[in-house]
């Protein structure tokens, strides 16, 4: 697979967004419904011209399932301001076949149970074209099996395994976000050959972080490397120190994947234990997601390593895809909100929302998509779908969609941090994320 | 192929946001804005140390004090003769009733998202959170904003003599079941913050209460059933400002509860249950809860997954409360030689831990104010979609970032905790005025007051560690 270049590629499509105003998707609902009445005097207007289809169409309705509450609303809140960011860029650009994009939004309390029933409201209540959105793996799990019922394409941006593990359906998909099979073990070619060979992992007792070690270990394996401790953490560990003497001396490096609210405790504590001399370190940015790096009590995370799914700091070679799409989500160069400085994002993971959404539209203007009977044919014009560029659409970088197992494969991103900022230390390519076929869904009816 | 199976996968992603972030909601039974991983590093031994110690000390220092009524404790100036005129506040009352039908029909008819939704923003964070707090804090807000009061002349001259009324001997036992149920739907329920379940709901409340108004005598039935009304009234008399016939006036919070408090049946059961319910809020969220039925705090699975548990623990942690705080007062009659029977004490004492309530729940609810505060603000600039700019927040992002900086967390942090504390240290003073009432001895009030104030001193330490707590879910 070739590794994109986000310097020599230019934006041919879209210009960049300047207007870094807020997208309200209640303006954008009113709008809608305003249409018909509007028509006569916008139609007067140069702007109105790009929707001079949506005249005599219905918009196409996204419902969009969103962790409003719950345990996933920090990252329902930035999933949903990336989503309306999105919408606004689509609409601008003359939206889906010439009909503007509607999003319905309903929360599911980041509740498996509701989950199903916000995909059942979406379907037959809203009457809703596609679902979307979906975060947290146990609602896209409890979600999923409705979808399949109602028949009604359910594009997800979870990032867990189990779209292309096989155990949902035909109509789930996860096209704008990779898997976390594929992030975790693209990361041992550069921990083995970087960083060191012999491994200490660390990381919550528990699902989350068993895939981890079963994914990370098999992969530094394959590279040659070995895991030289597995400690595992009770959940509901508060403090850590009883945890570090158990790694052994000859570790060259620590990899964790602590989360909760003890992280920054399990930072800090590190940092006593090791002092000045401590071996290299990796984590995944999920333990830090939004937090920002530069706080007090987080400077022994200095000179230590993280993967991130798009990096957070604008970095010296940013593509303009990358300038474009953060002004248009509202956030600046260390990957916080334009309202405030402190309000560091989920950037690591919300590029998912706008690059589905593209996906989407892409499918539908492929398919002829023109309402719900043809939501078989969207499906098929997204199976048949396989590299995608580096462009405004896909910020993050290139993309290979594997039409059979419903998930997408990308670059992903190794940082350092460097003065407070997480700064590009090496880009995987795409074939590092590679894995065999666990399904294939096209072989499923509809 | 990996061989995760279907419960190992469940949870992979579930994880992720159990990190740093905050959750921010709507509904108070959700809302908890924390930025749990700072105040993990903030020295909270040391402050909840202080905390107790403050609270202990008032308490030590009332031995000292004179021998003074509550009255005088808790003093009081008069501001002036100023009574607002009936219709004014009638008119008033109309006003909201209708913009409470307003926020109904826009849970049923406006956008689904509960942090857009007026209806949502309007019950659950303008009135819950914000509500009480002007409620308790400052003036009897509720005078101006019930979206009853309006009907209750009007009802009074059109039924006819001999109508039924409602026993005063029933007391306010129906609202005390109607703030259990209430305080199940906030907790326990899968989806309080959804817009057209609240309106349903509201609907029917409303229907209800003013059929029971009609049937069973308007006042009667907002000072014995409607849940909102007494929950008010009683918060409204731990404010500073308050009218005594036709005068305002300004004293320390809680003057008026010095001033004395008609207690009807039930009404101190409706008190504990408030600061039980208050309680088992926080504790509903703690690891130490979610460890004990079973729950991975790391991979919350859902409301959906914890109602019969999450009811359990609210009438569990109620009866515990109502047991221990029956227990020690009476206990502390005995030791002065009393015969009080708690039915007696109860009534008197009960109305002390007011404050404390309030304090729960404005520390509890401050972190997500300030979050869901913003949501509000952004629905006020363009309440009809007409794309209007009332406020000029158009184009401002909602902020969380307060929450992931260890200064701006530390200020909050202690912020509840102040406000924790001057509660306990408030419930102090009343309990000894009380007590002072009752036994007319300091020395036998004091020692009366012994084991309650144990009570209030382990109370301030739970608060603390309520705030101070990992949390998940």
């Amino acid at each position: 697979m070739t590794k994109s270049n986000s310097d020599d590629t230019k934006i041919v499509k879209t210009p960049p967004i300047t207007d870094t105003k807020q997208p309200n998707r209640r303006q954008t609902i009113k709008t809608l419904a305003a249409t018909t009445a509007l028509a006569a005097v916008a139609s007067t207007t140069p702007l109105f011209g790009r929707y001079g289809q949506a005249q005599s169409a219905e918009p196409i309705k996204i419902g969009f399932q969103v962790h409003r509450t719950g345990i996933g609303a920090a990252y329902g809140r930035w999933y949903n301001r990336t989503t309306e960011a999105a919408v606004k860029k689509i609409n601008d650009e003359g939206g889906i076949n010439g009909r503007e994009v509607q999003i319905v939004a309903e929360d599911d309390g980041t509740d498996p149970k509701r989950g199903a029933e916000v995909v059942e409201k979406l379907a037959t209540q809203h009457g809703c074209d596609i679902a979307f959105g979906t975060l947290f793996s146990h609602v896209v799990i409890g979600s999923a099996p409705r979808a399949g019922e109602l028949k009604i394409p359910y594009f997800v941006v979870s990032e867990g395994h189990h779209v292309a593990s096989g155990m949902l359906n035909r109509y789930t998909l996860q096209p704008g976000i990779t898997d976390v099979k594929s992030q975790v073990q693209a990361m041992a070619p550069f921990v083995n050959s970087t960083l060191g060979k012999k491994v200490t992992m660390i990381y919550p007792d528990f699902a989350f972080g068993h895939d981890h070690r079963d994914y990370f270990s098999a992969a530094v394996e394959a590279q040659g490397g070995k895991v030289v401790a597995k400690i595992a953490i009770p959940p509901t560990e508060s403090s850590f120190t009883k945890y570090f003497p158990k790694i052994p001396r000859d570790t060259e490096v620590i990899y964790h994947v602590m989360v909760g609210p003890a992280v920054l405790t399990f930072v800090k504590e590190m940092g006593e234990f090791f002092g000045n001399s401590r071996p290299e370190i990796f984590g995944f940015i999920d333990s830090l997601e939004a937090v920002d790096l530069a706080s007090p009590g987080l400077e022994f995370l200095e000179g230590t390593y993280f993967w991130e799914g798009n990096p957070r700091y604008a970095q010296a070679n940013q593509s303009d895809y990358d300038k474009a799409y953060r002004a248009a989500v509202g956030v600046d160069n260390n990957g916080a909100s334009i309202s405030d400085s402190k309000d560091v994002s989920t950037y690591a993971h919300m590029f998912g929302c706008w690059e589905t959404l593209h996906i989407v539209k892409a499918g539908m203007e492929a398919s002829g998509y023109k309402g719900a009977g043809d939501r078989a044919k969207l499906i098929e014009a997204v199976e048949a779908m396989t590299s995608m560029p580096h462009s405004y659409a896909n910020p993050q970088g290139a993309k290979e969609f594997n039409g059979k197992t419903h998930q997408t494969f990308g670059q992903q991103y190794i940082t350092r941090v460097e003065n407070g900022r997480l700064v590009l230390a090496h880009t995987t390519s795409i074939a590092d994320t590679y894995y065999p076929d666990e399904v294939d869904y096209t072989s499923q009816s509809f | 192929m990996s061989n995760s199976g279907p419960n190992k996968r469940q949870h992979k992603q579930a994880v992720i946001a159990a990190s740093a972030l905050t959750a921010i909601l709507p509904a108070p039974a959700l809302a908890h804005a924390t930025g749990q991983s700072f105040v993990a590093l903030l020295p909270t031994g040391p402050y909840m140390a202080v905390g107790v110690m403050i609270v202990a000390l008032s308490i030590l220092l009332l031995w000292f004090l004179p021998h003074k009524s509550a009255d005088r404790l808790l003093p009081r100036l008069l501001i002036g003769r100023l009574a607002p005129p009936h219709r004014l506040r009638s008119t008033s009352s109309l006003g909201f009733f209708l913009l409470f039908c307003w926020l109904l029909h826009t849970g049923f008819t406006g956008t689904r998202d509960p942090l857009e939704n007026s209806l949502i923003l309007g019950f659950w964070v303008v009135f819950w959170m914000a509500a009480l707090m002007i409620q308790g804090l400052v003036f009897n807000l509720w005078g101006w904003i019930s979206p009853f009061y309006w009907l209750v002349r009007p009802m009074i001259r059109m039924r006819e003599r001999g109508w039924m009324t409602l026993p005063r001997a029933i007391g306010v036992w129906p609202a005390v079941g109607l703030l259990l149920g209430f305080s199940a739907f906030t907790l326990a329920d899968p989806a309080p913050d959804d817009p057209t379940r609240l309106a349903s709901i509201g609907v029917i409340y409303v229907f209800i209460t003013v059929t029971g108004m009609w049937l069973c005598g308007p006042r009667r039935w907002l000072s014995q059933v409607e849940l909102f009304s007494i929950i008010m009234a009683l918060f409204s008399r731990l404010a500073p400002y308050g009218r005594r016939g036709r005068t305002l006036w300004l004293g320390w919070h809680g003057w008026q509860i010095g001033q004395g408090l008609s207690v009807r049946p039930g009404l101190s059961i409706f008190v504990l249950v408030l600061l039980g319910t208050g309680s088992f809020d926080g504790f509903n969220e703690t690891f130490v809860w979610l460890d004990l039925i079973g729950v991975n705090p790391l991979a919350f699975p859902g409301r959906s997954a914890v109602i019969i548990p999450v009811i359990c623990g609210l009438a569990a942690g109620n009866l515990i409360l109502l047991a221990t705080f029956t227990l020690l007062i009476v206990l502390g009659d005995r030791i002065t030689g009393g015969q009080a029977t708690a039915h007696q004490l109860l009534p008197r004492f009960a109305t002390t831990i007011l404050p404390i309530a309030l304090a729960y729940h404005t520390a509890h609810y401050l972190p997500s104010l300030l979050v869901d505060g913003q949501y509000v603000l952004m629905a006020l600039n363009d309440p009809f979609n007409t794309g209007a700019n009332l406020l000029g927040r158009d184009g401002f992002y909602v902020t969380t970032g307060f929450f992931n900086h260890r200064e701006t967390m530390r200020m909050i942090w202690l912020s509840q905790a102040l406000v924790i504390v001057a509660g306990h240290v408030l419930a102090v003073v009343l309990a000894h005025a009380q007590a002072l009432h009752l036994y007319r001895n300091l020395r036998r009030a004091f020692v009366a007051g012994l084991p309650l104030a144990i009570f209030m001193i382990l109370y301030t330490w739970l608060g603390l560690w309520l705030l101070a707590a990992p949390k998940g879910g």
